[in-house]
């Protein structure tokens, strides 16, 4: 470890969170860097490219240069940062920057501490990510494909970050309902826990108080699981629909 | 001949279904009814007739309008004159050049003996790309013979016209307009369509009648057959589409390579795409539940993939309705509809061209035989063993898809998830397989068990990482 962290960058020794808040706040800047390269060649004012959308509308055909087009596009977009409203750096897409982001993936390198990486903040940078993509869409581009995959972040610290703070409250639901059907099958039938276990009809039950307790965990919840079955049954429905008239010819061919 | 009928057709009317087949129960109320079930509203009373004794034509064979001549039509018309019925197919426009992504399985080409001038492309790599940009390479498990054909409609629709042209059928430049119902029962269907003469192509046309025993509408989604009957209506989705023509270094990529875009930026419901035509690419998306936004999702389509079209020109932007699900009602009487008239577009993929050829050759295989190669008259149950051919065959594939669609295109996340499940080759290879095809092939169940629980894993990671970016702002 000790020979490890000298190559560590300075900001690992700072908490993450922190970290991503200094981040946060060296992004415009180097944005508007980004913005500068970007921008060359996107000369033309607003007003050829409103032109433009005009005669599509107009015509629909006809050869219109896609490149300005894609001005129009990029002038869509909500000015993310102050740096957008300057007249150099107009019409050009913000594109997502983090140091920590090399080469189409996480550095992992960059989350490690004491040796081990700090997976909770891969989780972190990569939902930032993810949330700045929804608000900024951006090209999919072949020379840097995004090679990062979710999946390489274990099992555990999902489940560490995602599950625990849940786990107690549903262990404990699922506790108390087991315990009340227990008590009601056996007041109800006279059969006792023991023989309960060996029972098909308990087991069922058992079981549908699991699932009940996974799926359920708040009362809108109750809504959403209607839906889907609503949902999973519609199609079939339109489909049946001509099933569902009675047929008949509506004059009978015997003679 | 009443002694020897009457055990036939005793038989006949056990068996003689008109039930919906098993794979669809059939609900004892319709309150519930998805759209316009009031246009269907006449309860009509069950009674099964056997088509066996429907009389035989005098002296003429059974007389069929095939409304329509895309895919659905030419091989209907095409079938029905081969099997001996006398055809006339009805198009409004015979080099119409519908928008189209023009992508056929190969057992389309087998199936319908295609040509293979007529496939502009090769597809055998499709680029899946997640809203957070991962791309994914899907075709590597093609063998080297397979494909997925782009074909042009109008060279493929001209195609299936001349084919069915010389197999007998009269091909009428014409607009169809609307059609009177039989007056009695065996009376005939009265089609009113305008005549475009092909000396003056400009003029409104001349408006001419014809008298036919049956009527085939495959005259897609804004059908007027299917007013005509009160087939009452589907939701659609509109597919947006722009044709560019992009420099020629630009184009190699593209050269046997399309891509889908997903995204709530790029579609809620759907997916953009990147497909390649003869010269030129195809960019575009569609959406069901946001249709007044479609310029903005084409201009993220275009946003999504612009380092690999810049430079580009736009020769041609095109619209379409894409319908979602059959029709209330696609059979009634003498009149059946096939192809978009009718409804069979799958969900997730958008694919309807096999399937309106197909639903073609199935109605006219079913005319055929109820008609004893156009001997005698055809009655509603002939036209109900099209439907419930059909349903049979191709039901567990519309569901599957749509399954697939509710699942993976609700939400950023499940997108992210269906990209990444996308990466596996057991995946890629079931679904080249069913899609080349259309065939479900049972999979291994050591592997499906696999895909099962990767893709739950999948989900779950997606849709946790959903619920923390809900709780940050940026």
């Amino acid at each position: 470890m000790a020979l490890l962290s000298p190559v560590l960058p300075t900001f690992s020794s700072l908490s993450p969170n922190l970290s991503q808040k200094l981040h946060r706040t060296l992004l415009p800047k180097k944005k508007s860097s980004l913005f500068l390269t970007r921008g060359t060649g996107n000369g033309a004012g607003n007003v050829g490219s409103a032109a433009v959308e005009e005669k599509l509308e107009e015509k629909k055909e006809g050869a219109i240069p896609l490149e300005s087009e894609e001005k129009k596009v990029e002038e869509k977009l909500p000015p993310e940062s102050p740096d957008s409203n300057g007249a150099a750096v107009k019409a050009v897409v913000p594109t997502f920057n983090d140091r920590r982001w090399v080469g189409g993936t996480w550095d992992l390198k960059q989350f490690e501490t004491d040796g081990k990486t700090d997976w909770d903040a891969v989780i972190d940078a990569e939902v930032q990510r993810r949330k700045w993509l929804e608000d900024n869409p951006e090209a999919s581009n072949n020379d840097e494909p995004v090679i990062f995959d979710t999946s390489i972040i274990p099992w555990w610290s999902w489940v560490k970050r995602f599950h625990l703070p849940e786990a107690e409250l549903l262990n404990g639901r699922a506790a108390m309902i087991g315990f009340f059907m227990a008590y009601f099958v056996d007041s109800l039938t006279g059969i006792g826990l023991v023989d309960q276990m060996g029972n098909f009809f308990c087991k069922t039950l058992l079981l549908i108080a699991v699932a009940g307790v996974l799926l359920i965990r708040r009362n809108e919840d109750i809504d959403t699981v209607k839906k889907l079955l609503e949902e999973t049954t519609f199609y079939d429905k339109q489909w049946q629909a001509t099933w569902l008239e009675d047929e008949t010819p509506r004059v009978s061919n015997k003679e | 001949m009443a002694s020897l009928s009457s055990p036939t057709a005793a038989a006949r009317r056990q068996d003689s279904p008109l039930l919906p087949f098993v794979g669809l129960r059939r609900s004892p109320s319709d309150n519930c009814m998805p759209t316009s079930r009031n246009a269907v509203s006449s309860r009509r009373r069950l009674q099964i007739c056997a088509a066996k004794s429907s009389p035989r034509l005098p002296g003429r064979p059974l007389r069929v309008a095939v409304v329509g001549g895309g895919p659905a039509g030419g091989a209907a018309a095409e079938s029905l004159a081969k099997g001996g019925v006398e055809t006339i197919l009805i198009e409004r426009k015979l080099d119409n050049c519908k928008p189209c992504g023009g992508a056929i399985p190969l057992c389309m080409v087998e199936e319908f003996d295609l040509p293979l001038e007529l496939i502009d492309r090769r597809v055998t790599k499709m680029k899946m790309i997640s809203p957070s940009n991962v791309a994914v390479d899907i075709g590597r498990t093609l063998k080297p013979h397979e494909f997925i054909g782009m074909v042009r409609r109008e060279v493929l629709d001209a195609y299936l016209r001349d084919r069915a042209a010389e197999a007998g059928a009269q091909v009428i430049n014409g607009l169809f307009l609307h059609l009177d119902p039989p007056e009695s029962g065996e009376g005939p269907y009265r089609l009113h369509y305008n005549l475009y003469d092909r000396g003056r192509p400009s003029a409104a046309g001349d408006r001419q009648t014809v008298e036919v025993d049956a009527v085939v509408g495959a005259d897609g989604a804004n059908s007027r057959v299917a007013k005509s009957i009160g087939a009452g209506d589907y939701d659609y989705a509109i597919a947006f589409q722009e044709r560019v023509k992009i420099p020629e270094e630009k184009m190699k990529y593209y050269e046997e390579r399309a891509e889908m875009y997903v995204g709530d930026d790029v579609s809620p419901d759907f997916y953009g795409w990147v497909f390649p035509k003869c010269d030129h690419v195809a960019v575009g998306t569609g959406t069901v539940t946001h249709k007044g936004e479609i310029k903005r999702f084409q201009a993220a389509t275009r946003l999504r993939a612009r380092d690999k079209i810049e430079g580009g020109k736009i020769i041609r932007v095109e619209a379409h309705p894409i319908p979602e699900h059959p029709r209330p009602r696609r059979v009634l009487g003498r009149v059946a509809l096939i192809g978009d008239a009718a409804g069979y577009v799958t969900k997730c993929s958008g694919e309807g061209i096999y399937f309106a050829a197909k639903s073609g050759r199935m109605c006219a295989e079913a005319i055929v035989a109820g008609s004893e190669s156009g001997t005698r008259m055809i009655d509603e149950s002939d036209l109900r063993k099209y439907l419930k051919k059909f349903d049979q065959m191709y039901w567990p594939t519309y569901k599957v898809l749509d399954v697939l669609q509710k699942v993976f295109y609700r939400s950023n996340s499940a997108r992210e998830a269906f990209v990444e499940m996308c990466a596996d080759e057991y995946v890629q290879k079931m679904t080249f397989d069913s899609y080349l095809y259309k065939r479900v092939v049972p999979g291994n169940p050591m592997e499906d068990l696999k895909l099962a629980v990767n893709t739950i894993g999948s989900l779950v990671r997606a849709s946790a990482l959903k619920r923390e970016m809900n709780k940050i702002t940026l």
